[in-house]
């Protein structure tokens, strides 16, 4: 028991970490446009600003995908779910189900295509010319936590009968 | 066509795995790997991580989730308790009075923010508890006031409009040019109909307003000071060319922060806040924007979209027919996706038809906006019907028969849309050189 | 057999026309054994993803800018050393010492080289007239590469950076005044409504080459290959005239929407071709003796 509730902590603590490192890319996104803006005003050039942006808009989003999921962001069209009633449980058996293995999938050759970048030694093609692989990191790192937050969704949904999402419409609305 | 039965079950997939209530990036993931398996002898899974990287890794994409940011910091702040002082004193005297300043409101306030949610909640959270107690008839409150805020779709900054742009690979910056002339008019053909209302209907009889001197008028209007200097930031340094999209959506950042600063609303706690809320909503995008980046290239391998292009040639619509099919198509997928998803889940096949047609694709995005604005006040899946039940506590059916009228204006729009293309291609056609 | 071919520009484009030729060239040879579908305006694989695509097998065909790639390999920017030639004859000279080396260079990443085919010349696009490159000093310059950057420096321009997506806006607003590229750029972009002067300066012609996955093409048999080589040759004069004939349309065009064309002064090419030799020399520090030996030749014949 103890051992579970440790878990349980270490992995939320994971999830709202992910979120956090999200957070500060996104903060970075700003700092890197910013800093663009004024080397322009000034008459200088910041080689690469806008791959190293593009790179941080990865890192906020892939990093975020588990966290987002633990607060009920992601959108779904939940209309039959409810009408299932109180089959709900095998809709959301299924649900978790296919999010897992998917999720598990999109891990796995998140984590290919990062060594594929790497195996051929592909370098970026803006002026930065970074291996590509160094900032595909944060997308396999985000992926590989969003199939972790699935697995343990589906594992708390099978034996305790509850996942550990509740949807947060005003997440998700503020996307519209 | 030889294809038909595999068509068939990769429609099934998707109308199984999104219907059934899979999230909805996953769902379009799940939905491309099996047209890549049908389709294809090609590694489904590392074309997929080809093209999910590259959609992911966009430079013009990071102007999403600043402007998601930007507009968290302004929810935070004081910003629509000063937009209700200063511009209800002008509203009260014009026939429908103050349910006027749900309208102008969402129009000025979709001027700083990309959502259609955040134009309602930060409009709404001061003007239902006003027009509540001057005893405005309920349903026009919330009706207006569900269409007002889809304006945030539109009048640019737009969330919407920067999604559509990545996935067609075209200017945000023209595109949100684009949304100005016709988000002005949607907000007037509004405000005509509550006029009409106003005097026409039966139940209206609101609480009169004081009178209000001119010289009071105008010192009240001070409090509109702030939207409207972020307003010139965000829009004007567009259209002025000081700045691209995405540095607009900088400098809205950095603008709504010095706000909140002066108004003494940014504390640690509330910066955390509206950052952690950002990066959610982002996630959500992105990971839905992931799915589709796949499935468009699965719909590539397919050939269904350049077979559906030229199926539709074949028929030989008019421009006009061809719109008229997708506006139908739209405001049906509408009732049950939300906005982004319905653009980018068929933007794979829709714009090859577009492109064959001979529609501009800047003035299709307004078009594409218009019907997703409409999609959210259709039920079963609004999502400012929602954000309105949680709001107001009103049954769902209710406030989406209140917003049936601007549903309808909305479709009216798209009519003076096609009479007059002008409207959404003019501006952006005309962005001229810096003063 | 059917293989998709990823093409990043246009459908109208004329490096998409030639391709789709190219593709019924090979569908007809073969007698339908190899179907190939062209796929253009990036609607299978964008630009950037083209070659990762085809080295990697998930398309097994496709089309690049070459130069794009500079970065992993100097070699694929042989085509584009700033005012190293300048004229189609020169650039093709250069391409034919190149053309092995670079063949050689694809084969490591697993690619077969099959054809390529040359953009117009680039030239220099101005909001005014000038006459030495001296008058460049404080003008803003869309600097968007490493060796447009390193022009602006050379010649005191302000560089700004500008995506091709935003170009036009750039223009129009004031952000850039100048910039390089072919008279084909400025014919779709509608330039004339922001800028007066365009320079013939040819300052380089970026070639689109054509590959093929190498484990896809060793799979092939004998005939096969000979029909997609028959094909490409076929190609790569097709494009080239394409290119030159191009290169004069698009050049009248800017003429007819009241653009000032000219060649550059011989003053000017001068002073453009010392800064080309420094250029180049920065390119050969990068692209080591096989870099050495493509100029040694060219300059040698
Ligand atoms: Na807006
Ligand atoms: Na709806």
């Amino acid at each position: 028991m103890a051992t579970a509730r440790a878990l349980r902590r270490f992995l939320d603590a994971l999830y709202l970490a992910g979120g956090v490192i999200a957070g500060g890319f996104l903060i970075a996104i700003l700092l890197l446009i910013v800093a663009q803006m004024v080397a322009r005003w000034t008459g200088h050039v910041f080689p690469g600003a806008t791959d190293y942006a593009g790179y941080c808009m990865a890192g906020a989003s892939f990093f975020a995908f588990a966290y987002a999921l633990n607060h009920g962001a992601h959108i779904r069209v939940s209309i039959l779910l409810s009408a299932l009633g109180r089959f709900r449980w095998w809709g959301e058996v299924w649900c978790f189900g296919i999010g897992t293995v998917t999720a598990t999938w999109f891990a796995w050759y998140a984590v290919r295509g990062m060594l594929v970048s790497r195996r051929w030694n592909e370098l970026s093609q803006g002026l930065d010319a970074t291996p590509i692989w160094i900032p595909q990191l944060s997308m396999a790192a985000g992926v590989i936590l969003l199939a972790i937050a699935f697995w343990d969704h589906l594992i708390r949904l099978i034996v305790t009968g509850r996942h550990g999402i509740t949807t947060d419409l005003m997440d998700q609305a503020q996307g519209e | 066509m030889d294809q038909l039965i595999p068509i068939a079950i990769f429609l099934a997939v998707l109308f199984l795995l999104l219907g059934s209530g899979v999230w909805v990036g996953l769902a379009l993931m799940g939905v491309a790997y099996v047209g890549m398996e049908l389709f294809t002898s090609r590694p489904a899974g590392d074309a997929m991580i080809t093209k999910v990287w590259s959609s992911s890794s966009s430079w013009t994409l990071t102007a999403l989730p600043l402007f998601i940011w930007m507009g968290e910091i302004l929810y935070r702040t004081r910003l629509s308790e000063d937009m209700f002082r200063g511009l209800s004193p002008w509203m009260a005297r014009l026939p429908g009075g103050l349910v006027h300043t749900n309208i102008v409101g969402c129009t000025v306030f979709a001027a700083v923010s990309g959502s259609s949610a955040a134009t309602l909640t930060t409009v709404g959270k001061m003007s239902i508890p006003e027009l509540r107690r001057r005893n405005y008839p309920e349903h026009l409150v919330i009706g207006t006031l569900a269409g007002a805020a889809t304006l945030g779709l539109m009048i640019p900054p737009s969330l919407t409009l920067i999604v559509y742009g990545v996935t067609i690979n075209e200017s945000i910056t023209k595109l949100f040019m684009a949304g100005v002339l016709p988000g002005l008019v949607l907000a007037l053909m509004f405000m005509a109909y509550v006029a009409i209302t106003a005097k026409l209907s039966r139940d209206f009889d609101p609480v009169p307003e004081p009178h209000m001197t001119l010289l009071a008028k105008i010192k009240n209007s001070r409090f509109l000071i702030p939207v409207i200097l972020l307003i010139l930031v965000v829009i004007g340094s567009m259209y002025l060319g000081i700045a691209t999209a995405t540095e607009a959506a900088a400098f809205g950042v950095v603008g709504s922060m010095l706000l909140a600063l002066a108004q003494r609303s940014l504390t640690p706690a509330t910066f955390f806040d509206s950052l952690m809320g950002a990066v959610r909503t982002s996630a959500m995008i992105a990971l839905i924007l992931a799915g589709a980046a796949f499935l468009s290239l699965s719909m590539g391998f397919t050939g269904i979209p350049r077979g559906l292009a030229d199926l539709i040639a074949s028929w030989d619509l008019s421009r006009f027919q061809l719109l008229m099919a997708l506006l139908v198509f739209y405001i049906i997928l509408g009732c049950f996706l939300d906005g982004i998803s319905s653009v980018v889940l068929t933007m794979a096949v829709v714009e090859p038809m577009i492109r064959e047609a001979g529609i501009d694709l800047i003035w299709f995005g307004i078009f594409i906006v218009v019907v997703v604005e409409m999609a959210q006040i259709t039920p079963p899946i609004g999502f400012n019907l929602f954000v309105l039940q949680g709001m107001t506590g009103h049954e769902m059916t209710f406030i989406a028969r209140a917003a049936i009228p601007m549903f309808l204006i909305m479709v009216l729009m798209v009519f003076v849309l096609i009479l007059f293309p002008d409207l959404a291609t003019w501006l952006p056609e005309n962005i001229r050189q810096r003063v | 057999e059917t293989w998709d071919m990823p093409l990043a520009y246009a459908a109208t484009n004329f490096h998409s026309e030639v391709a789709a030729n190219f593709a019924t060239c090979v569908t007809e040879a073969t007698g339908g054994d190899l179907e190939i579908v062209t796929h253009p305006s990036g609607s299978l694989f964008g630009g950037a993803e083209i070659k990762r695509a085809v080295m990697t097998g998930q398309a097994n065909i496709g089309e690049r800018l070459m130069s794009a790639h500079e970065n992993e390999n100097p070699l694929y920017g042989v085509d584009s050393i700033p005012f190293l030639v300048s004229s189609f004859e020169e650039h093709e000279k250069l391409w034919d010492v190149a053309e092995p080396y670079v063949t050689e260079a694809l084969a490591e990443d697993n690619l077969h080289y099959l054809y390529s085919v040359p953009w117009p010349p680039q030239g220099l696009y101005m909001n005014k007239p000038i006459t030495s490159i001296s008058e460049l000093k404080g003008v803003k310059f869309r600097s968007y590469s490493t060796a447009t950057a390193k022009m602006a420096e050379m010649t005191g321009a302000l560089p700004v950076q500008v995506e091709a997506a935003e170009l036009s806006q750039a223009l129009a607003t004031g952000v850039a005044e100048s910039f390089i590229s072919s008279g084909a750029t400025g014919f779709d972009r509608k330039v004339w409504e922001h800028l007066s002067n365009f320079y013939e300066v040819d300052a380089w012609l970026p070639r689109n080459a054509v590959f093929v996955n190498k484990d896809a093409w060793e799979g092939l048999s004998d005939e096969t290959r000979t029909a997609l080589t028959d094909c490409a040759g076929k190609a790569a004069e097709e494009g080239l005239q394409t290119s030159m004939d191009y290169t004069q349309t698009t050049v009248d065009a800017l003429k007819d929407n009241g653009m000032t064309v000219e060649r550059a002064s011989d003053a000017m090419m001068a002073e453009l071709r010392e800064m080309g030799e420094v250029m180049t020399q920065d390119w050969l520090a990068k692209a080591g003796p096989d870099g050495q030996a493509i100029i040694d030749a060219y300059r040698g014949e």
